[in-house]
């Protein structure tokens, strides 16, 4: 804060607070807090977890999923209106005619543009389309890990098991089997394409393990595992030509008398323009929804992440599954203010950094899965109120970061966290030394669009993968699984979307008449409302401009 | 002895035998030679040009470098040795302006405001002139395997000898490669053209031009009765030898000849391990020849 | 219980509110002014430029992506009152300055050249075949002044010339392919580029392949796990609790 004094990037009362750290770390090392139990587990979840906790969320009231439970935010976005009317659009006029149109263009977009053109799509008969840049989406934030059972130790059984246990068993046992089956394959092709990962002096993958993970399985690539990954996807794209198209989200998808989707709305969000595009199979890649900030939580997320897919899909009529969880990311930055809610990756405790309260006490075991691990954060701060209070009002623990060089010797946090190093450096904190404020951040959508082995929805011609895709994780998803499921269904809705077309479907007239059913679906179960979705981006502008603010020109 | 050591970018890559066949003859001589760290591309033909100064900040860059390492060797001598010859031209000229050019040498310190300013204390010197310092009684001390029988025909081509400032010997007649040689116990060829242009970086635009004058200064040295021709330049060597390929073209009749840098010569000669020669990237193998007379097995 | 449990949703929805819906000016205390693209602006003092551009009234469009210094898009250029220095940052991770003037670059012209890993050599010659400019590097060091990520990004062109795949992917690691160093270069080379086609060389040629990883590929596609599965895959859900369980009590120290 400009007025308060800093000390190491620190004010001084939260100086005190490390002080109280620092005494209790001799004691701390290597000495864990036993695991819960699958009874303290649910406990704590019923007790702090934001799903948990009443008055987030409602029954949609329209479409496939009507009378399930999914957050406020969401249902805001479901029960909305469309961002057009359906007879603005002139149909006429097809602007692309292709085989595949890719929506969204992270990791699990990407691999599934490789794969269709792999299978026999040539590159002009793909289409990948990205709100943004091609590259941004939270694929490239990821950070810790990419889950593999590979070693002699481990097997794709062990690795289905914890997913499954991670998940609260709510996962579809065929997707999930083919998740951590291909996995082994999927670290096979990036390692072939170039991508740098983490290797010991024999050539062996460092692989560590992370929260809900029995074995050493996560493959990294330091703390830029995402980034690697896609940077080296997207260069083998881009070397095959294959036509691409940037900052112009999906807006709308469009259907045929048989309800076979067959393409999109795209819209040019520099210029306004539309267009339309008409195509054999349309894979659903569009990714997260953090910048909903669900329950007022800051996010991980990039920009983009606004839940459009889900959106779009629904109102096609696709079944949604697993929409009722949210996971909220343990370790997100509480301090300082401008980088809250930012990413620090699971790996941090991995590798040996320790949760603790303002008295420097431990209190839980630093590996939970994801939903209890923040639950108990909660617990730490608003109910026993042993959380450090930021001066802008933020509450967190310390992560006990010094640790990590102590345990594993000098040199090691900078080697393996460059990212995080470098994101505290700049705002004057030096992680080796100092521990780092961490809060529950919103992280990861669990479930989504549901999807079967071969990336398939319910509805013919869709298909979908990555994080807009449910069934998949379950209720609760594993660290290092993420990046995981966009590869393998990225792949997967590449392959089985190219035999798709390969085998011949007969696609009829593009048309909204989804749109128009849908419309009619809200006016009638009264639904009044000026929400329009998909919202494409989050609005952070000041709020004095706005009160200003006339749409004149 | 210890001597700051600057390869350049070709002793990396394509003259690897260089630099390997260099650094053993030099150890066996006593002298260490410590490659610089951080060092950059020396610029090459780019950094001779006289109308600005952001092409010299690539060789005054290195000799920051080279005056850091000998502070830190210690001593008093501040000296830069090379290998190859563009490196040592562009390094010593560059060396030269900001010494004779006080404030241009200022403005590049400025310009370079992350590094210590340089002062100009370093001397840039051939790997040649070192061994004229260390004495050609020494290296025929070290010769264990006298190269008798080998006749040799030197060449120096343009960037040791001119301009005058920063030459290393006489430009019309040199006589450093033949002290060597001599000093190796090897019969000394005088080629006419020994210190004609081989066409430099013509090579890259028109590869015939540069096969006409490599052809007229092999097909001499032959005449004049050489069998192997040395250089000490990585790009000489490419004019001289990979060109051959396009010198037959246009004269079939011509007979290829092996050209070797003078330090894999010294490899042979001081009798160190096969591997120090480097054989194996000379475009025209000097094996059959050196077996043929006995010089190696 | 019930009541707790709304009020801690609640506080945490206010202590987050700063990032999650904007700063509201009542609890501003410290002002300062910035120049975005020359017009000035009064934003909070504690603000990344960033979200001291949103608080001025500018919806990003461009030059915003993952808001968290990965993406490479919200390349800032600025300079500080006063001096006479260009500085280079990411919007996303820099507070503002009281009179700093600044633009955004969110986009660096430089197509990249095609090719095929699968039929190249580890060699320098094969880089300066598709990036052949990367010969017209002067030394002057304005790549790696203006990377915001502190990378030696000269060393690693300087590496190119040797051929020393290795130095161009450690030094290169961490870019984010922001596009600053391009634009700055007088020879006009587009380094990230480069590096991206040395990276993939290295990884593909320049280290050995992973023995682990391959043989579990085969095991697979063999069939080794079907049986597995297909027991574990039949168990109720009470069992798999039970495994489950035990599984996680036999985790591997980490």
């Amino acid at each position: 804060m400009a007025e308060l004094e800093l000390i190491g990037g620190y004010p001084a009362y939260m100086r005190e607070s490390i002080k109280l750290v620092e005494k209790t770390r001799s004691r701390r090392i290597g000495k864990l807090p036993p695991q819960m139990t699958p009874q303290e587990r649910e406990e704590i979840l019923n007790l702090c977890h934001p799903d948990y906790a009443p008055g987030g969320k409602r029954a949609i009231k329209v479409g496939p999923n009507a009378g399930d439970i999914a957050p406020n935010e969401v249902v805001d976005l479901l029960e909305a209106y469309p961002l057009i009317e359906p007879n603005q659009i002139d149909l006429s006029r097809i602007d692309y005619e292709i085989d595949v149109l890719i929506i969204g263009g992270g990791l699990a977009g990407t691999s599934a543009a490789l794969l269709a053109n792999d299978s026999g799509i040539p590159a002009n008969k793909i289409l990948l389309t990205n709100k943004l840049r091609h590259g941004d989406a939270n694929s490239m934030m990821a950070q810790g890990g990419t889950q593999a059972a590979d070693r002699p130790n481990d097997s794709p059984v062990i690795h289905y098991i914890d997913a499954l246990g991670g998940g609260h068993f709510a996962n579809k046992p065929d997707v999930l089997r083919a998740l951590v089956e291909d996995a082994p394959t999927v670290i096979k092709w990036l390692e072939e394409l170039g991508a740098l990962f983490d290797k010991d002096a024999d050539g062996n993958f460092v692989e560590l393990t992370g929260g809900g993970t029995s074995r050493r399985r996560m493959h990294a690539c330091a703390d830029y595992t995402g980034m690697e990954e896609l940077r080296v996807l997207r260069d083998e794209f881009r070397n095959r030509e294959i036509p691409v198209l940037e900052f112009y989200p999906a807006i709308e998808l469009l259907t045929d008398e048989e309800n076979k989707v067959v393409g999109a709305i795209l819209w040019n969000m520099e210029t306004e323009e539309y267009k339309v595009v008409k195509s054999k199979a349309t894979i659903l890649a569009t990714g997260g929804f953090g910048r909903l900030h669900i329950r007022g939580f800051p996010t991980t997320n990039h920009y983009g992440a606004t839940c459009d897919g889900v959106v779009l899909a629904y109102r096609a009529g696709a079944k949604l599954r697993d929409v009722d969880t949210v996971q909220y990311h343990p370790t997100g930055a509480a301090y300082p203010q401008q980088i809250i809610g930012l990413l620090l990756t699971e790996k941090l405790r991995t590798s040996g950094a320790q949760p603790v309260n303002k008295d420097g006490e431990e209190f839980v075991f630093p590996l939970e899965p994801r939903d209890v691990e923040s639950s108990a954060f909660i617990r730490e701060c608003y109910i026993r109120n042993k959380g450090i209070t930021t001066p802008t009002g933020m509450k967190g623990i310390w992560l006990d970061t010094p640790l990590i060089d102590i345990i594993n010797g000098e040199g090691c946090t900078e080697k393996s966290f460059p990212a995080m190093v470098r994101m505290f450096k700049r705002f004057g904190i030096d992680m080796v030394k100092d521990p780092v404020l961490v809060f529950p951040t919103l992280h990861y959508q669990n479930g989504g669009v549901e999807t079967d082995p071969q990336g398939r929805t319910n509805i013919e011609g869709l298909f979908v993968a990555g994080e807009v895709s449910g069934g998949v994780h379950g209720k609760n998803r594993l660290m290092g699984n993420s990046t995981l499921d966009c590869m393998v269904f990225g792949r997967r809705a590449g392959i089985y979307s190219a035999e798709y077309v390969r085998k011949g479907v007969k696609i009829g007239k593009p048309s909204l008449k989804h749109v128009e059913k849908y419309l009619k679906m809200l006016k009638d179960a009264g639904i009044n409302t000026e929400r329009r979705s998909p919202i494409l981006l989050p609005d952070y502008r000041g709020k004095a401009v706005l009160a200003r603010m006339i749409d004149i020109f | 002895m210890k001597i700051p050591y600057y390869p350049g970018c070709s002793l990396k890559t394509t003259a690897q035998n260089f630099e390997i066949s260099a650094l053993a003859v030099a150890k066996t001589l006593g002298i260490e030679l410590i490659e610089l760290p951080r060092w950059n591309c020396c610029g090459t033909v780019s950094s001779l040009t006289s109308d600005d100064l952001m092409h010299h900040l690539a060789p005054i860059r290195n000799l920051v470098r080279a005056e850091e390492m000998s502070e830190n060797l210690g001593g008093d001598e501040y000296k830069l040795v090379t290998l190859c010859s563009m490196c040592f031209n562009v390094l010593k000229r560059s060396n030269l302006r900001v010494k004779e050019n006080p404030d241009e040498l200022k403005k590049i310190n400025d310009f370079m405001y992350l590094e210590k300013d340089y002062s100009g204390r370093v001397e840039v010197i051939h790997f040649l002139e070192l061994l004229r310092e260390i004495g050609f009684q020494k290296v025929k001390e070290k010769v264990k395997n006298p190269l008798s029988g080998l006749k040799v025909a030197p060449y120096y081509g343009c960037l040791l000898l001119r301009p005058k400032e920063i030459g290393i010997d006489d430009p019309e007649d040199p006589t450093v490669q033949v002290e060597i040689l001599a000093a190796l116990g090897a019969e000394i060829v005088n080629n006419p053209f020994k210190t004609r242009c081989c066409g430099s970086y013509q090579t890259v635009q028109d590869k015939y031009a540069v096969a006409e004058l490599a052809y007229d200064i092999l097909s001499r040295a032959q005449k004049e009765g050489a069998e192997f021709v040395t250089t000490c330049c990585p790009l000489c060597m490419f004019n001289l030898a990979d060109r051959q390929k396009e010198v037959v073209e246009k004269y079939p009749e011509f007979r290829s000849i092996p050209v070797l840098y003078i330090t894999q010569l010294m490899a042979v000669a001081f009798d160190l391990d096969e591997k120090y020669y480097g054989f194996d990237l000379n475009y025209v193998d000097p094996r059959p020849i050196l077996k043929e007379k006995g010089v190696i097995r | 219980m019930a009541e707790k449990k709304i009020s801690v949703m609640d506080k945490i929805r206010e202590a987050g509110k700063s990032i999650t819906s904007g700063v509201a000016e009542e609890d501003i205390k410290y002002w300062v002014t910035i120049h975005i693209m020359g017009k000035a602006y009064r934003v909070p003092a504690d603000l990344t430029i960033m979200q001291a551009i949103e608080y001025a009234g500018y919806r990003l469009i461009r030059s915003c992506g993952c808001r968290a210094g990965f993406c490479g898009a919200c390349s800032t250029v600025f300079r500080r009152k006063g001096e006479y220095k260009l500085q280079t940052a990411m919007a996303c991770q820099t507070r503002v300055e009281d009179g700093m003037f600044l633009v955004q670059i969110p986009f660096s012209p430089a197509e990249k050249p095609l090719y095929d890993v699968k039929n190249e050599e580890l060699e320098s010659s094969v880089i300066l075949k598709y990036f052949p400019e990367v010969a017209r590097c002067v030394s002057c060091n304005t790549c790696t002044k203006a990377c915001p990520q502190d990378l030696e990004v000269m060393d690693y062109v300087q590496a190119a010339l040797r051929g020393d795949f290795k130095a161009i992917a450690d030094g290169s690691f961490e870019c984010i392919q922001c596009g600053l160093c391009a634009i700055r270069c007088p020879a006009e080379i587009v380094q990230y580029h480069m590096a991206q086609f040395a990276r993939r060389m290295y990884g593909i040629y320049g280290t050995p392949r992973e023995k682990n990883v391959e043989k579990r590929v085969e095991e697979i596609k063999s069939g080794k796990f079907d049986k597995e599965f297909q027991r574990v895959m039949s168990l109720s859900l009470a069992e798999l609790k039970r495994i489950y369980t035990e599984q996680q009590n036999t985790r591997e120290v980490y």
